[in-house]
């Protein structure tokens, strides 16, 4: 499946999140990471994430797609982070 | 699910807390250490011994060609997998001199079929080369094996000339090769062989020890063999697109040696369908589920480890579609 996590937590914990997804997904933006997943990677970065967070304060979206083909991506302005699998 | 990621800039590979980052004039690349699979460096790239070992902690081989993009070597961590029992069966099976033949009979055997297969597939005759398969029933050594699959693959060769549309292919030419569907053939086999022996670090086998190659060669002989079987259905079907669809072209390759190779953009060009093609799946009719092509091979790992306890024995893979 095609994951895409847009997180809002404190600015104490937003370093461990992005240090965090930095393992599974690929960086698009601050605060934002995409990629490909298995369930059971999703279901380690869920338990990671709640770790984390704190869960009265934070709020974290996860977007489950079943491929990355069933939806459009359209990038205005700079593309910030990107990663190809030919570098 | 995890990727196979292919270096071909110049820079340097660090480990930074637990991300590795691909770093270079242009800047600082991560990649995510959960969707590595393997890498294959094919530009000049330095590696931090941080980056080694946390690429070794999560079973990452990384596969070095040199800037002509022949095979130099693997980093191949320390494995995880390990069984005494494969390893001393596999070793049986190399000893015994029927249970090599059998072995080693069997991957020219799927390597003949499959290209028999690619050449009918591209409207060619097949029958000569279909026609080795007799005397390779009968082969009582290994260099008659050996000799009969070079028969097969000459006879196979010379239909090059009539599939391929735009670029010549002539006669098989080696280190460093004559023209250009040569040079793709000659780095496809070398990407080919790599990507195999990534999956046989994932299995208990033991990549030394081979059937049909010596495996006195100080080299992953096994993967040499595997990779025989699919040559013709991953290599050689690439370079026909690549070619015919006209994405490759001369000026994708260079003049170097006296040979002929693909130069960074032709490599960028190749690696890259090389790539889709060992993502791209197909419905297993055994499993009746989808397989990448690149699952097919560790199926292939785990069906001679089916055989070396005698479970079930050992058909090589022949492309059915």
């Amino acid at each position: 499946m095609y994951l895409i996590i847009a997180y809002d937590v404190n600015v104490e914990r937003v370093n461990r999140v992005k240090k965090f997804l930095r393992k599974y997904l690929h960086w698009v933006q601050n605060s934002v990471f995409e990629g490909e997943a298995t369930q059971a990677t999703l279901e380690e970065i869920k338990m990671g994430l709640k770790d984390i967070i704190d869960e009265n304060e934070d709020m974290v979206v996860i977007y489950r797609f079943r491929s990355a083909e069933v939806f459009k991506k359209e990038v205005l302005g700079i593309q910030k982070g990107y990663c190809e699998e030919v570098i | 699910m995890r990727k196979n990621y292919y270096i071909i800039s110049d820079g340097k590979l660090m480990r930074d807390e637990n991300t590795i980052y691909f770093e270079n004039e242009e800047g600082k690349k991560p990649i995510p250490i959960n969707t590595i699979y393997a890498i294959y460096a094919l530009g000049s790239l330095s590696i931090t011994s941080k980056a080694i070992s946390y690429l070794a902690k999560e079973g990452v081989c990384i596969h070095f060609f040199n800037r002509y993009g022949f095979y130099e070597g693997s980093f191949y961590p320390r494995e995880s997998l390990i069984s005494g029992e494969v390893v001393l069966r596999q070793a049986e099976h190399h000893l015994e001199k029927e249970k090599r033949l059998y072995l080693a009979k069997a991957f020219v055997e799927g390597s003949i079929l499959n290209m028999a297969k690619v050449a009918k597939k591209s409207g060619e005759d097949d029958t000569d080369i279909i026609s080795t398969l007799q005397s390779l029933y009968d082969a009582k050594s290994i260099a008659e094996i050996m000799g009969i699959e070079a028969t097969a693959r000459n006879a196979y060769y010379e239909k090059f000339d009539s599939i391929l549309k735009e670029l010549k292919f002539e006669k098989r030419s080696r280190q460093p090769p004559e023209n250009e569907v040569n040079a793709m053939i000659s780095f496809g086999n070398s990407l080919l062989y790599s990507a195999v022996l990534s999956e046989l670090y994932h299995t208990q086998l033991n990549p030394a020890i081979s059937y049909l190659h010596e495996p006195s060669e100080r080299r992953f002989s096994l993967a040499l063999d595997l990779a025989e079987i699919f040559k013709p259905l991953i290599v050689d079907r690439l370079i026909f697109n690549l070619v015919n669809n006209r994405i490759i072209q001369k000026d994708d390759f260079d003049r170097e040696m006296n040979g002929i190779l693909l130069n960074e953009n032709g490599k960028r060009k190749f690696v890259k369908a090389f790539n889709e093609r060992l993502e791209k799946t197909i419905k297993h009719k055994d499993l009746n589920r989808n397989v990448s092509y690149q699952r097919l091979i560790r199926l292939e790992c785990y069906k001679l480890i089916k055989h070396f306890f005698g479970v079930e024995k050992y058909k090589p893979f022949v492309i059915w579609w």
